[in-house]
This record gives structure tokens, sequence and C-alpha cells, in this order.
């Protein structure tokens, strides 16, 4: 969700420290007492630290030297935090700031993807080989992805993790940049099956990261398994108010579609207004539209059922062992999210690198492992633990893929639907 | 000297306002009148289509619904703040400025940081039901979180402050000789707070209400955090024309009838103030 990465940003904000106001208002303290008392020493030299002239709202009496016990501590302004660790740590911090501005512009890259796609670990050893510090900022659907960069026309990242249909459209309209694969020696590894799909043949612009399918989750303690088996279930009357969809037009269209019997892909208007009138026969039924950490959810009990992706699927089980994935009998949806790189990315460089640690088989097995969803690289899935690589939510059998379908762009007809996404939010 | 003073200070303001209010809302005036465009963000046809799908009825049922939801917020607010700042205004002096500086210690966490407190506090794993549950009065988690009750928790609670600030400096300045005067001539209570409280500090409960009232029909994350993205609001159809949707030229058309309405309430309250100003001077 746009509100997790806003989160963050406020995070650092608000860590940040409140230190470099104490000098300042020390030194108004210090002038203060010398013109009071005509360059005399203050009677209580050690309470200069901690007493303020003039709070903002003029509590104490007002001379700041005297220590009557009504000033106002410098630690009350700051919530109770003392500051003197800041004197220890401020030529450190300002060192690293000179560090910053000097190497700034080679050591850092500026990384746009899904909440918890990206392992923090995997970033962290990244930084740790190379010295290049990521900046991981986060979407909750690709609409607002594209958004924001088109709205920067390419520019302001360095790499993006757009799903399928989303890199056909952005390659078509030229916002992605073709991605050199000599400077990937570990593009090698990936598997064969999983390159040259019809969004991007040859894989000129996007290079596949994770893929994964969308199915159906159901809570077993709540639900009987044997009652939810298709898309179709979903629509029954036992959960009203109790599912949890994502915040994906495309994703619950696909749901709709499938159910009708139509392809997930499909542009004609009638068929997309039909689905939208099943969508809202299923809106009762609906509790909420997340995509930004399904898992959270299921596990702290707000959702029982729904529609999710394998990976937040296999989190849950880690947790919850009653929590089942389910494979709709219409056909679930299969996706893969790749990494791209904008067209103006500043640092088109660094973001091959970052690409090929991702690509190296340890680090794929890592991803895997940790986000729950399966990697393309063949050399990464030998690795795998065989209860992994077995495990069925993760990587489906070869039936289940055969029944499956990837969403590709749809075009113009994209307006459409959002049309009836929104008319279908606004109900 | 201060003449020179005067003339630079009003010359930045007027520039500051004019830069980065006047233009950008002209920006968005004159976006509402064009058409959307499939690759860019608006594409040159002039029309008044924006405007006109704004009549459809589910837009128009989203209107109603932050309108609502704006006046339940505000009348909450106002029925929580008034003997909040009553009460408030009867400490001694000396403890009221610690007081007030408490109801506003909140604003020093971020408020989207204090809405997501709210949602752990609601979930059906969180505080309350642990509570209630631990109390013996409900067995099974009850639903709090998603729901319209949850925006309007988070609503009132992150808006409570503006209303209370108002009301106290209202009831503060509220001089006690009419009160008294009213309860020698025999008024009740009840009497005495509708005929000479309540009036007095009616501009209170005014500027308490537009302060409210205004950004409730503007915010749009608390119902994105509590509501679970459901029962949109015009904020979140303006963030999503924006941000999702990419229609610019729509978006502009529902923010240009969001201010449109704003800038109707904010003269109703103007007329008001003036109208409170010409009593005074007649009783004066």
């Amino acid at each position: 969700m746009f509100v997790a990465a806003e989160m963050r940003q406020f995070q650092q904000i608000f860590t940040r420290p409140f230190g470099l106001a104490k000098g300042s208002l020390c030194k108004r303290v210090e002038r203060e007492c010398k013109d009071r008392h005509t360059g005399m020493d203050c009677r209580y030299p050690e309470h200069r630290e901690v007493n303020l002239g003039h709070p903002p709202w003029r509590l104490g009496s007002g001379n700041p030297c005297r220590n009557d016990g009504q000033n106002l501590k410098l630690t009350t302004l700051t919530g109770g935090i003392d500051l003197r660790w800041f004197r220890l740590i401020a030529p450190l911090l300002i060192l690293s700031l000179c560090c910053t501005i000097v190497h700034g512009k080679e050591q850092e890259i500026r990384l746009f993807g899904w909440s918890d796609y990206l392992v923090q670990e995997v970033l962290d050893r990244f930084t740790l080989e190379t010295g290049i510090r990521v900046i991981y900022t986060t979407y909750e659907s690709n609409e607002s992805m594209y958004a924001k960069l088109k709205l920067l026309d390419g520019g302001g990242y360095d790499l993006a993790i757009p799903s399928t249909y989303f890199i056909d459209k952005m390659r078509k309209e030229g916002m992605l940049q073709p991605i050199d694969k000599d400077k990937l020696p570990h593009y090698k590894n990936l598997d064969p099956r999983q390159l040259d799909k019809p969004f991007d043949p040859g894989n000129h612009y996007s290079i596949p990261y994770l893929w994964g399918t969308t199915g159906i989750g159901v809570y077993t303690a709540k639900f009987e398994l044997r009652t939810i088996q298709t898309w179709a279930d979903l629509w029954k009357p036992m959960f009203l108010g109790r599912l949890l969809l994502p915040n994906d037009m495309r994703e619950v269209f696909h749901v709709a579609f499938r159910v009708l019997g139509f392809s997930g892909n499909t542009t004609d208007p009638a068929q997309i207004r039909s689905a939208y009138a099943l969508l809202k026969k299923l809106l009762p039924n609906v509790r909420l539209f997340n995509s930004d950490a399904a898992d959270v959810l299921f596990v702290t009990g707000e959702a029982d059922a729904g529609v999710i992706w394998n990976g937040a699927a296999h989190r849950i089980q880690r947790e919850e062992p009653a929590f089942r994935y389910v494979y709709p009998a219409e056909g679930v949806i299969i996706w893969m999210d790749s990494l791209v790189i904008p067209k103006n990315a500043p640092h088109a460089e660094l973001a091959h690198r970052l690409i090929d640690f991702l690509l190296r088989p340890d680090i794929a097995k890592l991803s895997s492992e940790k986000v729950g969803s399966a990697t393309p690289n063949a050399e990464a899935v030998k690795l795998l633990s065989p209860e992994l690589r077995n495990d069925t939510t993760v990587y489906p059998s070869d039936e289940v893929l055969a029944k499956g379908e990837y969403q590709t762009d749809i075009g113009a007809s994209i307006t459409i639907y959002t049309e009836y996404w929104e008319k279908l939010k606004a109900e | 000297m201060a003449n020179y003073f005067k003339t630079s200070v009003i010359l930045l303001l007027s520039f500051w306002l004019a830069v980065f209010v006047l233009v950008p809302n002209l920006l968005v005036l004159a976006a509402s009148f064009l058409g959307r465009d499939e690759s860019g963000f608006i594409n040159w046809s002039f029309g008044f289509d924006n405007y006109l799908r704004l009549f459809d009825p589910i837009y128009l049922r989203v209107f109603g619904h932050s309108l609502g939801l704006a006046l339940m917020t505000t009348l909450t607010c106002l029925g929580l703040g008034y003997p909040f700042a009553y009460f408030l205004a009867q400490f001694r002096t000396s403890l009221r400025p610690v007081l007030l500086t408490l109801v506003v210690v909140p604003f020093w966490t971020n408020s989207l940081v204090r809405t997501y407190a709210i949602r752990s506090l609601l979930a059906a794993k969180g505080l309350v039901n642990n509570a209630l549950i631990a109390i013996g009065l409900i067995d099974e988690p009850v639903r709090l979180l998603y729901t319209r009750s949850a925006v309007l928790i988070g609503m009132v609670y992150i808006l409570l402050p503006f209303m209370i600030l108002p009301l106290y400096s209202a009831i503060e300045k509220l001089d006690r000789r009419f009160v008294e005067a009213a309860a020698d001539l025999g008024a009740g209570r009840l009497r005495r707070f509708w005929h000479v409280t309540l009036p007095l500090t009616l501009p209170g409960v005014i500027a308490g209400s537009v302060l409210v009232f205004m950004p409730a029909l503007g915010l749009f994350y608390i119902a994105d955090v509590l509501g679970g993205s459901r029962n949109l609001l015009v904020g979140n159809f303006l963030k999503d024309q924006f941000l999702d949707a990419r229609d610019w030229p729509f978006g502009a058309a529902a923010s240009m009838v969001l201010i449109g309405l704003l800038f109707l309430f904010l003269s109703a309250y103007a007329y008001s103030l003036k109208r409170f100003a010409a009593k005074d001077d007649r009783q004066a």
C-alpha cells in the first residue's frame, strides 16, 4: 500500500536526532546568563544544560539560570529522550554525511517494488559486498507504480518489479531501457522455460525475479476445505463479510472472468460488464481489499478466506498449519514479476549489478525461501530443500500450470476495467 | 523603516501564495476541462465532460458518503470536545497550559503512525477485543476493523484537538459574571447553559466545527487503513484518480467540486462571524 512506503519515510524523519536544536538553545542560555549577570557566572552552572530560556508556551519562571524546579527540561521537549548521546556521535554523523556527499552518486540505488518482496537480508548482503546502499520504496499496485514512473518520465528509480502485463505496456511505451546481458554473468542460471514469454520476447527489457500463482486461501479452522474448491465458491453466502480480496483490479476481474468462462485478458466490453455485474454480487462477502500484507491479516485473524498470492499463503502456513492454499478448478492465475530498468534510471549501471546479484543461486534461493514464491532460477531450485521444492503451494504441478493463465496487456480496454473497478469500490 | 518591513513581508506572502496556491489551483482548474490521455496525462480537448461524468449516481454517492461521514465526525467531536474544553477551562490557571500541552502532545507523532496504532488496537486479536474477551463480555472477537465505525473512530481521534482548542479559547474568555447574573435571576443549570454559556461560546463551536469538518472531507488515509479500501470517500477517490487510474482531468474536476464545497462552507463561516461581530456592536 502507498501508506506503507510513506510510513517508512515518516519513521526516518521521526528518528532523526533532535539534537541539533540543543546546541543552539544552550548557546542562547549562556548568552542570556551573561547579559543578566553582567558577565558573572551562573549560580548553578550544572543546570545550564537542561534549562530553556523561554519555551514556546511560557512554562517556568523565565530565568534560565535559576533552577526553581519550574523550568522546562529539554528532555520534556523531546519526549523524554536524553540527547547527551548526540554530542558523542555528532562527529561520526558529520563524517558519514561527508562520505555520502562525496560518494553519494555511486553508492546508492533506488529500488521500487512490491512490499515484502525484496528480502532485507538480501539487500543488506548486497550492501555489505558492494558498498552500494539500497533505498527500497514500495507500492501496492502495478497501476500506482506505473503512474509514478510515468510522472517521473522513467527517472527517479533504478529498478522496478512490474508484473507481466505492465512490462508489456511499459516496453511498448518506451519507458524501459534494454538490459545488457553481458553485464549479467548469472543470467545463464535462469530456467529457459521461464524466459522468452509473450510479454517480453527475448527478455530484452526484463529479467524474471519470482513467479507464482493467485489462488484461494482458506483457514480450515473456520471453513471446511471441501466447501471451497472453485472460484465460484467465493460467492457462497457463508462467506458473508469474511473475504479478503487483493486491491488489484486485474486480479479481481480475472476471478470473475474465470467463473464466467472467459479469458482473464478479455477486451470485450460486454464480457467486462457481465464480470462487473457478477462482482457486485460478491461485494457483500468482501471484508476488505488489500494487497499490502495479506499474510498479516490472516495471522491476526482479520480474514478467514480470500484470494491470495501463493507467497503470502506459504508464509501464513508457516505460522498457521490449519491454513490451506487451494488451486481453483476454473484455473489459477499465474504471474511473474520481473526486474526492469526504467528509461531514465539515474544509476543503470548499479541496477545491472543488483540484478546479477539477485540471479546468484544462493541469493535467489534465499529470496524464494523468504518471500515464499517460486524462483525462475534453475540453479537455485537445485539448492532448495526438498521440503520447499515439493511444496505444491509454491511449485504447483504441471496440470495446475496447464490450466492457469498469465495476464497480458489489454491496451485501451484498461479504461473500461478502471471505470467498473471504481464503480465497484464506490458501491 | 517599519513600512519597508511591512511591504516586504506582504510581498513575500503574496508571492508565496501566488506561486504555491494560486498557480497550482489554476493548473488544476485548467486540467479539469481537458481530456484523458492513455500514455500521457492529458490531451488537449476542451469540454465539460469531466464535470458531467461526476453526476453519475455512483460518484454522487461517494460525495454523499463523505459529507455524511464528515458531519458525523464533526458532531461526535463536538459532543466529546465541548465538555472536555469546558472542564479544561475550570482548572487552576497555572495548570491549564500543562493540560493544553497534553492535548497537543499526540501531534508529535505523525497522524499516519497513530492511525496504524488504532488499527492494532481494534484488530481481531487486538487490545480491545482481548480485553472484552478477558472480562467475559464476548467469546469471539468482534469485527471492529474495516467497518465504518472504525473509520469514524479514527477520524474523531485524529481531529478532536482541532475541536477542543478553539472551544477552549472561547470558553476561557467567557465572562463568569453573565452566568452568575443568570443564576441570581433564578435560571437553572440547563437554562444557564442554553441561554448564556452556549450563545456566548458559539463562535468557538463554529470555528471548531469548520476546523474538523473540512479536513474530514479530504482525509483519505484513515479510510484506507481502517476501512479496508471499501466505501470510497472523496479523498480516496481523488487519490485513485491521480495515482491509480491516471485520469487527471477527472480527478481535477472532482477536486474543483470539492474546493467549491469547501469555499461554500468557508463563506458561511465568514458570514456567521460577521453576524456575531454586528451583534456585539449593537450590544455595545
